[in-house]
């Protein structure tokens, strides 16, 4: 299918970077027949829980 | 997807309710409709795109210019006021799972005759997992989005006498945008876009905030804890130096309390010094008491308004409009016993009587006389307390007063004696007081400078208590700023990681499709050595090249320009491994025999599912040989003249 094609494509980046991909590309899937999505706020949401996630990991890994 | 069932309710001209069940076999996947023109293809065609889109979604026209959806028979049969009821489901699968969607509409019959439809229909979307758990899908449309967009639609569930559009020499738009759409490159674009987006507002966002604040505030802070750890540090020198100062006094006093000639003198200073003391420290304890007065005596600030409160009070109970302190019932009693307050019995009409009887017409109800009376009780107590309060501010005040004097003639006292010792003129004893006096500046400077140092300990202690809150408060900031920093940083490289395989994959696809496209289309032309090459070019021109070389496009034929249209559309179908149904209505009107046996032959393997609506002539000979091993479901359409309407007779 060519949503696993998808997935494959972005398999050699950082998993964080493809887990934020997909799921925005989920987003645009679902709003795909309209011009102009109001998707900001979702995408948003799919960053912020990976930057948390992302800040999360270097304070463990880099005790200040 | 898998199209599983349908079934049609007074949907134009298919009036009660009409079920029709779809070959979706591996072997047997082709459903073919038959109908002659005007029998209902076209419509039933358009109940599977109404039943899974409505009449738009977005802006997204799917059903245009069609007329009535509601059965005119239906509408017909019905009675005035009848609520009419026109649906359409639809049974589907698609990843494993078992989708119901169901779409409804309703109108009224109106007594002309008319009926008044409902502004919207209904859309409900159910899904059954393989366990057999069923579930309302909350998010319709965006299921559909998922599965079948509304824009992706028109390539798997199409009008066969518009298929030959991706064809026409003007349609590099249009093939651009079905592979953009088909195969998830417009996802793809718009994630790159909204991330890129996403990305500046972030950097934008991290501009206005400075992590400069907080190393300010730290060094603030820093600065201000080294200020009191110094101040600490020198008040406690100074202290030492007091002590020192005061050890060596104590020496000097003892030598001169040893000496014959300072002897008396130094006596009579210990004594003034030790009196000075008390008082001092009587001082300090009257001072500390006049401060507990005045910050207990805050009722004093009531004095005025609570004279003039009494004041008012004593003049209505003069005017009588107010109880005097009797109460009422004391003077009820008297009457009737006929005695006065001194005990003396009075007779009926006496003078004594009519003051009595006026107090009784004067008075008030006895809740009312209580809160009277106990009002005057609690002014009266506050007056008191005033005036006792203010006499203790005045007895301390005269007493401080007192003490100033006293202290200040010790102090002169002290001076003299100092001033003996100076004056003496044994050089000894006058170094001795000139030490002593030294020492005493000493100690004064330094309980200055202490007191100094006191009042800046507690500024930057104070500062400290605010760089705090600052500190907490641009912690919390530097927080966010990470988070903000992070969140820039991974979609950024989204945005680029987007970027950087976006062309590859792109052109990869255009090439896959390309490729796909030649290899239909040789095997559904007739001409195949005519036609040696199909391609698609990065401008998304779809060119047909000939044997010489050059582009054959402008001269294909109608039919031609058909199988050219639908090669790419079933190139577009394997190259996207999407499961989709392939829905055609007449797809075989502008086609020659030739063609429509080599579609015939080949489109059931190139389809996971094929729904054919053909007229008899569509189908037929050859054509339908090829077919027949695949047939899984048949049914024919007949329009009856006398209801106006199709009834599906299943066939197979």
């Amino acid at each position: 299918m060519q949503k696993e094609r998808l997935n494959n494509l972005f398999e050699t980046f950082d998993p964080a970077i493809r887990n934020i991909i997909l799921g925005v590309l989920d987003i645009e899937q679902e709003h795909i027949s309209m011009e102009r999505p109001r998707v900001k706020d979702q995408i948003d949401e799919i960053v912020t829980a990976a930057a948390k996630k992302e800040v999360e990991r270097l304070s463990v890994e880099e005790p200040s | 997807m898998k199209l599983e069932r349908i079934t049609i309710e007074n949907f134009r001209q298919y009036c009660g309710k009409q079920r029709v069940e779809f070959a979706k076999d591996d072997q047997k996947r082709v459903t073919v409709i038959h109908g002659i023109n005007g029998a209902g293809k076209t419509s039933f065609f358009l109940s599977i795109n109404w039943c899974l889109y409505g009449k738009s979604v977005e802006n997204i026209k799917v059903i245009d210019n069609v007329g009535e959806l509601m059965s005119k028979e239906a509408v017909n049969l019905a009675a005035v006021g009848e609520t009419i009821r026109t649906s359409v489901d639809l049974s589907f699968l698609h990843n494993g799972d078992r989708y119901l969607v169901k779409r409804i509409l309703h109108g009224v019959k109106q007594e002309d005759g008319t009926v008044r439809v409902e502004d919207t229909d209904t859309f409900t979307m159910m899904r059954t997992k393989a366990d057999g758990q069923a579930e309302r899908v909350n998010n319709p449309i965006g299921t559909m989005n998922s599965i079948l967009p509304a824009n992706v639609r028109e390539y798997f569930l199409f009008d066969g006498e518009k298929i030959d559009n991706f064809a026409k020499p003007e349609a590099a738009a249009q093939v651009k945008q079905a592979i953009y759409l088909v195969l998830k490159l417009e996802i793809l674009e718009r994630a790159r876009r909204h991330l890129e987006g996403l990305a500046s507002d972030y950097r934008r966002e991290l501009k206005n905030k400075s992590g400069q604040q907080l190393r300010d505030l730290l060094e603030q802070e820093e600065h201000a804890r080294t200020e009191i750890k110094k101040a600490k540090e020198r008040a406690i020198e100074l202290h030492e130096e007091i002590e020192s100062a005061e050890r060596k006094i104590a020496d000097i006093d003892k030598r001169l309390r040893e000496m014959e000639n300072t002897n008396i003198l130094q006596q009579q200073r210990d004594r003034i010094e030790k009196e000075l003391k008390q008082r001092r420290i009587e001082m300090e304890e009257i001072v500390n008491s006049v401060r507990d007065l005045a910050t207990a005596g805050y009722f004093v600030v009531a004095e005025e308004p609570i004279k003039k409160a009494i004041q008012l009070l004593e003049d209505k109970r003069a005017r009588g409009e107010i109880p005097s302190d009797y109460r009422q019932q004391f003077i009820k009693d008297l009457i009737s016993k006929m005695v006065c307050v001194c005990g003396r019995p009075f007779t009926d009409g006496s003078e004594e009587h009519r003051t009595l009887l006026a107090k009784i017409s004067h008075g008030l109800p006895d809740a009312l006389q209580d809160e009277v009376l106990n009002t005057c009780a609690v002014l009266h107590a506050f007056e008191q307390r005033t005036e006792k309060h203010r006499a203790e501010v005045d007895a301390f005040m005269r007493r401080r007063s007192e003490l100033i004097d006293i202290i200040r003639s010790l102090e002169a006292e002290l001076d003299d004696v100092s001033r003996q010792l100076k004056g003496s003129p044994l050089e000894e004893i006058s170094r001795l007081e000139r030490q002593r006096e030294n020492f005493k500046t000493d100690i004064q400077e330094n309980n200055i400078e202490i007191g100094s140092l006191h009042t800046r300990i507690d500024d930057f202690t104070r500062k400290l208590t605010d760089l705090k809150k600052e500190i907490d408060r641009a912690r919390r900031d530097e927080k966010r700023e990470t988070l903000l920093s992070t969140k820039l940083d991974l979609a950024q490289r989204s945005t680029d990681a987007i970027g950087e395989m976006y062309q590859t994959f792109a052109d990869d696809m255009r090439e896959k499709i390309q490729d796909k496209t030649k290899e239909i289309f040789k095997k559904l032309v007739w001409k195949e050595s005519h036609f040696q090459d199909v391609k698609l070019g990065p401008d998304f021109n779809l060119e047909v090249i000939d044997r010489y070389g050059y582009s054959a496009r402008p001269e294909l034929s109608a039919g031609e320009r058909q199988v050219l249209s639908l090669s790419f559309i079933m190139a577009m179908s394997r190259i996207s491994d999407e499961e989709a149904p392939l829905v055609m209505d007449t797809p075989f009107g502008r086609l020659s025999s030739h063609h429509r046996n080599a579609i015939s032959e080949h489109l059931p393997v190139l389809a996971s599912q094929l729904v054919l609506f053909v007229t008899d002539e569509e189908l037929r000979d050859e054509a339908r040989q090829n077919l027949e091993a695949r047939i899984g479901a048949e049914y024919r359409l007949e329009f009856n003249s006398k209801t106006s309407c199709t009834e599906i007779i299943p066939l197979r």
